[in-house]
């Protein structure tokens, strides 16, 4: 009996390890052979998914499993509960939909040769850097992996080569580095207090005091310029200017929330209780909110607008700091829901209002706002596209975004901490305010009829699903739900 | 290993990463560097970790080097950028720069204070290896007034590097060479390289572009 068992463990790790890595080898073979037509990449890409989702339903029987690796006497630890596989599933659907819209990206326009290769190292890079932040248990490992993560984040954003690319690419790539550097520093400290690296050790051994705070200030500075948080979040819309379509997706839907999830796991082991703190963290998410929507009201470039309305959105998961740290166990248990599912439904809705707003100013030629007139009668399937990715941001039912704000209202109001709610409301208005700006201007009737330039239909096809993807998951929000209600919170 | 012995090197340490970091002529600063590299790869040396004495002296020396003098056009036969650095950064902003880097230094000092004095006795390992956090202190505080200081590229670069290395002193200095620092030390290192190897292909395209040496959040580049 326990002999199948280990021979079952046996087989769940190396599946995983498998997903884990194969993407970097199939970037690795469609740098020297780029592929041409989007079906052989679908398929190549397909088995990845169908494999975590055999390990989540492993995960849902028999808990969560975990092991070690030691190369060189170190001893790195991971583990992999439902959170990390529901976000190593959604991370690898986002990957597929990216990689077949670059295909077609590549077919509608012309694309430098080089580029478009050197595309495919990077994305496989990126694939295993998330895979293994979700999965990894160690300090050392998350360190490797977050900058693993923040180069071929870098290196993507500088792939159109243009002036304006370069040096936000630049500045992109200084800040990254110094926020790594924050990090480490913080990790020596954590290290030098208590010699160890593994998160379960680590939350054993930590007592809170002024050096654990510390070192807590420092890598929550490092994970918060790299998540685009409120103070820290000047670099995130120049990047995205000038930026391919299927890199923003990913990059607004993925790279960013991979420093937010870590600083969760770290706050969740080493200072659950600091209450201050976390009510400090929640204030910077408000203001998150409330900044980046009037930003993206504001702007007048149709993927800047996109780029606001994430560091808005990014807001909302700060939401659930104050509601974690010293509440009852069904508050915490609300927000600690709401937020992973706001976390994967922005994750959808994002990379989806990221393509489909690449799809329209491809097609148009015209990346302003007002350059967008008549749309709705040129372009409808890019703008329902776009419409559908918006349901979810502005959190209307029946979408991912409103189940989240509504289990987060919910656990608010029975926190009896009313400034958040106020807050919620306040960014669904402003979404609102700039989702329309849109609209209204697409649906200017006595616009000219100028020419579109047609697109290959998988670019609309994989924009759309993901936009459905986002509205259905708010329907069968269900499975997740009772996947995380499981585990994932140490 | 005496307190004495280890005073000398710490303190050559802090006057090299003074002088790569304050010299406008930016081939001896990348010098100063590249000696400053070095000087690293022997207190690895001398902490027992030869193969990270090596890494360092490869990977932080050799190809760094060669990285930040490929940004400054000094290798092949590409036009290269002017010797001095001539951006100043207006006297208002100057003034702002300076709390930055205190209060940097301010929270890390307190910390490190926390981490050595709530210890019990300290062993004599221990105390030999207190020169070399002081060093690690002045030099991170150092590489990040340096860092938000500067206005041309390839001594934010240079001032990037200086911090790093300063960060891995006090992570030395404060868990000892044990393998988990080793390790976080040599990914440090790793990334570091990429860093500077990315951002001088970047100064170099960009220069080639519109001869611009900096991010242009301060005055207009002279040409």
């Amino acid at each position: 009996m326990s002999a199948s068992l280990d021979a079952l463990l046996c087989v769940q790790t190396t599946v995983l390890w498998l997903a884990l890595l194969a993407p970097s080898l199939l970037g690795l073979w469609a740098w020297r052979f780029p592929p041409q037509r989007m079906l052989p990449v679908l398929l190549a890409g397909l088995p990845l998914p169908l494999a975590t989702l055999w390990l989540l339903h492993r995960v849902s029987v028999g808990g969560e499993f975990e092991g070690a690796w030691s190369p060189g006497g170190l001893l790195l630890h991971w583990r992999l509960d439902g959170l990390a596989g529901l976000l190593l599933l959604l991370t690898q659907l986002l990957l597929l939909a990216s990689a077949t819209y670059a295909v077609g990206h590549r077919r509608a326009t012309t694309l430098a040769e080089c580029a478009f290769a050197g595309f495919w190292p990077l994305l496989g890079g990126l694939a295993a850097a998330l895979g293994l932040i979700w999965v990894a248990a160690d300090l050392l490992i998350l360190y490797a992996a977050l900058e693993l993560m923040g180069l071929c984040a870098v290196g993507m954003m500088l792939l159109p080569g243009k002036g304006e690319a370069l040096v936000a690419g630049m500045r992109y790539l200084l800040y990254a580095l110094v926020g790594s550097l924050a990090w480490l520093l913080g990790v020596a400290l954590l290290l030098g207090s208590s010699g160890r690296l593994d998160l379960a050790g680590l939350a054993a051994t930590t007592e809170p005091g002024p050096v654990t705070g510390i070192a807590m200030a420092l890598l929550a500075t490092g994970l918060l310029l790299k998540a685009a948080i409120f103070p820290l979040h000047g670099w995130l819309a120049p990047v995205h200017a000038s930026a391919w379509p299927s890199v923003s997706a990913l990059h607004g839907a993925l790279v960013v929330k991979a420093s937010f999830f870590i600083l969760m796991q770290l706050w969740q082991r080493l200072m659950p209780e600091a209450v201050a703190a976390a009510w400090l963290l929640g204030l910077l998410g408000s203001l998150a909110v409330l900044w980046g929507g009037l930003q993206a009201w504001r702007a007048s470039d149709l993927k800047q607008m996109v780029a606001w309305s994430t560091v808005g959105q990014l807001g909302y998961l700060m939401l659930a700091f104050p509601l974690l740290a010293g509440t009852s166990v069904a508050v915490a248990t609300l927000a600690w829901q709401a937020t992973w599912l706001q976390l994967a439904g922005h994750a959808l809705a994002k990379a989806a209002m990221f393509m489909a707003a690449g799809n329209l100013v491809l097609s148009a030629g015209e990346s302003r706002l007002t350059g967008l007139a008549g749309a709705s009668r040129r372009l409808p399937l890019p703008l329902m596209t776009f419409g559908i990715a918006a349901v979810t941001l502005m959190g209307l039912p029946p979408s991912a975004g409103f189940t989240a704000k509504w289990l987060l209202l919910q656990a608010a109001i029975l926190a009896g901490q009313w400034l958040w709610v106020a807050v919620l409301m306040a960014g669904t208005l402003l979404a609102a305010a700039y989702v329309f700006r849109v609209l209204r201007c697409a649906f200017v009737e006595t616009a000219p009829c100028h020419e579109v330039r047609p697109l290959p239909a998988g670019m609309d096809l994989m924009a759309l699903l993901l936009a459905l993807g986002a509205l259905g998951l708010g329907l069968g929000a269900e499975w997740p739900l009772a996947l995380l209600r499981e585990g994932g919170r140490p | 290993m005496s307190l004495s012995g280890e005073l000398f090197p710490a303190s050559l340490l802090v006057i090299l990463a003074v002088a790569c970091l304050l010299d406008r002529h930016l081939v001896r600063a990348c010098l100063a560097f590249i000696a400053f590299a070095l000087l690293m790869a022997l207190a690895w040396w001398r902490l027992d970790a030869p193969w990270l004495a090596l890494v360092e002296a490869v990977l932080g020396a050799l190809l760094t080097g060669m990285a930040l003098f490929h940004g400054l056009g000094r290798l092949g036969g590409q036009s290269s950028l002017p010797s001095r650095d001539r951006e100043r950064r207006p006297r208002r902003q100057v003034m702002a720069r300076w709390p930055a880097a205190l209060v940097w230094l301010a929270l890390a000092g307190a910390a490190v204070w926390g981490v050595t004095g709530n210890g019990e006795l300290a062993a004599s390992a221990e105390v030999s290896r207190r020169p070399l956090l002081a060093a690690g202190l002045a030099i991170m505080a150092l590489g990040l007034w340096a860092f938000a200081h500067h206005l041309h590229l390839l001594r934010r670069l240079l001032a990037f590097n200086v911090l790093g290395s300063g960060v891995f002193l006090l992570l030395a200095g404060l868990a000892g060479p044990v393998v988990e620092v080793q390790g976080l030390i040599l990914v440090g290192l790793v990334v570091a390289l990429v860093g500077s190897v990315l951002g001088a292909a970047l100064l170099r395209r960009l220069y080639a572009l519109d001869g611009r040496v900096t991010l242009g959040d301060g005055p207009k580049s002279i040409r």
